[in-house]
């Protein structure tokens, strides 16, 4: 095969949530073969943070796991974590990338996932894929169940790193397979074409003027809810306040950061409703509150999930919201739509963040030379199109990364982009 | 042949070794009928270990392969492909969960022993039951056959077209759908009839495209890969043309719901009250204006008529209705729009763009409910409630009503001819409403656009993308398609007929074969999920690598 061939049949895949992961394996389907760059320890993306989805409210990681699993397993597939993207040069049809492979110092052929290398770690610190809900260790793997199941070292937070003399997790190991030389690679891969599937971040709520949150309050935001949720999370899918306690009354607030941002971020309704299954399931006495200001219900399904829950819900309608918070509680300020003032005291606050572009999502722009917008979004909403197209040839967009969306958008963006690669190679 | 059943436990480092007596464990089971050899190894799926097991495997001669190690889901597709490698058929083999189902939660070694053992003897037992099955390949026909000729159906033909033969089928006698209607496209409001007629022209002059308008579908035979598709034109006495398709879409579109609820609000008895298809197509014929000529003053548009009745939001109708402001605001300045809203359904960025356009351009939004239109002498009298307890009145010369998106008047004939079912109101069911959206059940029949639930253009074109996406990727011109080896099997002589599994089974996978009153596996549409088997009443339905016998044998020795 001549070289220019070879490259044609190399893509590269930048993040490995289901929108990366659906574009890979149906590249893979294509006879492609794939570099898939996720920038974390693991991958998956938001969805596996989440208990259940909605409308059929099916397990999240069991939707996913078989998905990861057929990617770590197909061998056309190559996933690099803890990586990043520094430079991409060249053009559609031949583009050379620069990848960035932090070490991991645990070597993944060696290790068979056995996690006996976390209890001798004597360093614990708050565990940030739980939003610091709970702890892990300096070397962790992000969640039970989490994929690769190979740990991580954190060197930030490792003594060893920081100079003292510590091998505990090495001896630990039965298998070597904790290589604490292991080095950060620069990887350079030449691609024919790279889809850009980066996802999105929640708008970081303590710097929304009116709302009061701190670490250590009653106030919640939506992925803190989905961890408290999941059987896999810090509490094992107990719902239990900062305190210990089980909340009595909690309020749902809809369009959090709505108005800063200036767009509706499509999801927050349904995951909103989500959340009344989630506290009702385990807590049928609590008495919950949505605060919603327009109903984003949109499809054939969705309304019918909505219907189901909403009496079980006291829904409010509201405009100028404000949130405080006491010791053991939180009030809402609000103003009903013919302008009452009113106030409400609860246990607990679950705030439902705007959706925003990933960290980061700029300057990644800038590296692969595609347009993104007011936002930060990648690509454009205008126009009639699939939403795919990045504004340079030859890289495609799919997923949250192009603007908010569910999991079946993003994965049929993800198809697409793979439809207009493939239609524009044949 | 004598049968020669090899068991290899893992050690798995401390975490089986440290918890099982694995020598006793040995002991137990090398007695058993068909064991030939039992011994342990450090760590199985390390690439030493799969050495070991092809070389273990040549060596004694092994017709039979058991593993004691981790989950099945961790390693099982190692191990089968160790049996490959060797040799051996990959379903003669069975792997026993001792890792996670006895040494992590056995504390007792004594214990863990025991459970060890009996997990093994369940596995040696049902193995010696199974069969070498085989994975085929057949041969494929990567032409396409496209039903409907709208936005969904020409824009997934054009990414198609290039790689292989596309037949877009259209009972009209045009392609090019309702988008042909809109002079503008919501939220973008890019000029739609322009990008429609500019992919009219993109098939108009692909060789490969071939287009058959006033042409229905009468007959779909076969399956992925390798369908045989009748068509007939429209009232023609002519005879039926047959195709041969790999694949198929079904890109049928939409009709808006039923006229029954228009009645509620005056349509048809009161002057000057449209639906927005109506509004559209009198903008585009430039005939935008009152029903006796003149213009309208002030415009009420009637938000989610049908909703209720339906049970789900159309998703798009609020930014159609501010589209239709910006239109009634641009050709009659100085015009009083007001929307009659429920709940504004603007996701995204885009949506958004549109919706304050309406609002600079001076366009009402009034939440309202219980929207009620009446005559009042020339006007038309709008009665809502505002915020469900003010009820208040509007006033207006033109009411607009945004008409919800129903399923297309073909759907249920299209699901029987395809035998993919309709679900929620009266759509196309999607193989996974989350991660798989534009597959249908059927294998090689795939869904874009509205035909599976409404849904705007930009969502319709990128459906149908990702529709072209899948058939690129798995039906190449030249390249066979491997099917599902596990498959079920109805044995001819216990089948009575009574077609219990045609309805269980989600892949159209069995048929009924009248002449000889028994029913029938395609192995290349079955995926092996076993319905069938569960189903069958004479027992004549079983699934290949779960047979009752492999089952029962396994419990036996588990429940000992």
């Amino acid at each position: 095969m001549s070289q220019n061939a070879e490259v044609a049949d190399q893509i590269l895949v930048i993040g490995a949530g289901m929108a990366g992961i659906e574009a890979s394996l149906t590249l893979a389907a294509a006879g492609k073969n794939v570099y898939l760059v996720e920038r974390e320890p693991l991958f998956g993306g938001q969805a596996i943070k989440c208990e259940e989805v909605f409308a059929n409210m099916e397990c999240a990681t069991c939707m996913a796991a078989p998905m990861q699993q057929e990617v770590l397993q197909n061998e056309r597939i190559e996933l690099l974590t803890l990586s990043d993207i520094k430079e991409v040069q060249g053009v559609a049809g031949d583009f050379t990338a620069k990848i960035t492979k932090r070490a991991r110092y645990v070597d993944s052929e060696a290790c068979i996932g056995c996690n006996a290398c976390f209890d001798p770690c004597p360093v614990s610190l708050p565990n940030t894929f739980e939003e610091d809900l709970g702890e892990r260790k300096a070397i962790y793997i992000s969640c039970p169940g989490a994929l690769p199941n190979v740990p991580a070292i954190d060197t930030e937070n490792c003594v060893r790193f920081a100079g003292e003399e510590c091998n505990l997790c090495q001896e630990a190991c039965m298998f070597e397979a904790i290589d604490f030389d292991q080095k950060d690679e620069e990887i350079e891969v030449r691609v024919s074409a790279i889809i850009v599937a980066t996802g999105y971040d929640l708008q970081d709520v303590s710097q929304i003027a009116g709302v009061e949150y701190t670490e250590s309050g009653n106030v919640y935001t939506a992925r803190e809810m989905e961890r408290l949720y999941a059987s896999n999370g810090p509490t094992e899918g107990k719902i239990v306040l900062r305190s210990g306690k089980e909340p009595t009354s909690a309020a749902i607030v809809h369009c959090v950061g709505r108005e800063d941002i200036g767009y509706c971020s499509a999801v927050c309704c349904m995951y909103s409703f989500k959340f009344v299954h989630y506290l009702t399931d385990k807590l049928p006495e609590i008495k919950l509150y949505e605060f919603v200001s327009d109903l984003c219900i949109p499809g054939k399904s969705y309304q019918a999930f909505y219907e189901k829950l909403k009496d079980k819900a006291q829904i409010t309608r509201f405009q100028n919201l404000a949130i405080s918070q006491q010791d053991d509680t939180a009030t809402i300020s609000f103003q009903t739509p013919s302008g009452e003032d009113n106030t409400l005291e609860v246990d607990m606050v679950i705030l439902a963040p705007a959706i925003v572009p990933a960290k980061g999502a700029s300057e990644l722009a800038e590296v692969l030379g595609i347009r993104y917008g007011e936002a930060g979004f990648y690509g454009t909403e205008s126009g009639i199109q699939s939403g795919v197209d990045s504004g340079r040839q030859g890289v495609y967009l799919a997923g949250c990364a192009q603007g908010p969306k569910d999991i079946a958008r993003s994965i049929t963006q993800a198809s697409a982009a793979v439809g207009r690669l493939l239609a524009s190679t044949d | 042949m004598k049968k020669r059943i090899g068991v290899y436990v893992c050690e798995c480092g401390p975490n089986i070794a440290g918890a099982v007596d694995i020598d006793r464990v040995l002991e137990a089971v090398l007695s058993l009928d068909g064991v030939a050899v039992a011994e342990k190894y450090g760590l199985l799926c390390s690439g030493d270990g799969k050495k070991y097991l092809v070389e273990q495997v040549r060596e004694h001669g092994l017709t039979h392969l058991v593993v004691g190690a981790c989950s099945p889901k961790q390693h099982e597709l190692t191990f089968m492909t160790v049996c490959e490698e060797s040799g051996l058929n990959p379903f003669l083999f069975q792997m026993a969960n001792i890792r996670e189902q006895v040494a992590w939660i056995t504390p007792d070694t004594e214990k863990a022993t025991e459970r060890t053992i009996r997990h093994l003897k369940a596995a040696i037992r049902r193995v010696l039951y199974h069969t070498a099955l085989e994975q085929k390949e057949i041969e494929t026909n990567p032409d396409v056959l496209v039903i409907g000729g709208g936005m969904a159906g020409i824009s997934a033909a054009l990414s198609l077209g290039s790689s292989r033969k596309v037949y877009v089928v259209d009972k009209r006698d045009a392609l090019g759908g309702k988008a042909l209607k809109y002079e503008k496209s919501s939220p973008g409001m890019a000029n739609s009839a322009d990008v429609v007629e500019n992919y009219l022209r993109g098939i108009e002059t692909d060789e490969n495209i071939e287009v058959l308008t006033n042409t229905n579908v009468e007959e779909v035979r076969g399956f992925f890969g390798n369908f045989l598709v009748k068509l007939r034109e429209n009232d023609a006495e002519s005879d039926a043309r047959e195709l041969r398709v790999g694949a198929i879409i079904v890109a049928l579109g939409m009709d808006p719901l039923d006229s029954e609820v228009l009645s509620e609000y005056g349509y048809g008895k009161i002057q000057n009250v449209y639906t927005s298809l109506e509004l559209e197509q009198a903008n585009v014929d430039g005939k935008l204006g009152m029903s006796g000529g003149g213009k309208p003053k002030s415009v009420g548009i009637v938000h989610c008529v049908g909703r209720k009745e339906a049970g789900y939001c159309s998703e798009i109708c609020c930014t159609v209705g501010m589209k239709i402001a910006c239109y009634l605001q641009e050709k009659f300045p100085g015009i009083a729009v007001t929307e009659f809203y429920q709940d504004l359904s603007i996701p995204g960025r885009g949506a958004q763009v549109l919706y304050e356009e309406a609002r600079r351009a001076g366009t009402e939004f009034i939440r309202a409910t219980n929207v009620q239109l009446s005559e009042s002498d020339d006007k038309i009298k709008i009665s809502y409630e505002r915020d469900h307890d003010k009820t208040e009145e509007k006033p207006v010369d033109m009411v607009v009503l945004l008409v919800g998106i129903g399923p297309p008047a073909d759907a249920e004939k299209i699901s029987n001819l395809l035998s993919v079912p309709l679900g929620k109101g009266g759509f196309f069911t999607e193989e996974h409403a989350k991660i798989s959206p534009v597959s249908s059940s059927i294998e090689g029949i795939y869904l874009a656009g509205c035909a599976s639930g409404p849904k705007g253009i930009p969502e319709t074109i990128s459906q149908s993308e990702a529709v072209a996406g899948k058939i690129l990727a798995g039906l190449v011109p030249g390249r066979k398609i491997e099917t599902e080896a596990k498959t079920s099997r109805i044995a001819e002589n216990l089948c009575m007929g009574c077609q219990t599994c045609l309805d269980v089974c989600c892949y159209g996978a069995i048929s009924y074969n009248e002449t000889r009153g028994i029913c029938v596996v395609n192995e290349v549409l079955c995926k092996g999920c076993g319905n069938c088997a569960a189903a069958c009443p004479s027992g004549a339905a079983s699934h290949q690598h779960f047979t009752s016998r492999q089952v029962y044998q396994e419990i036996a020795e588990i429940v000992k």
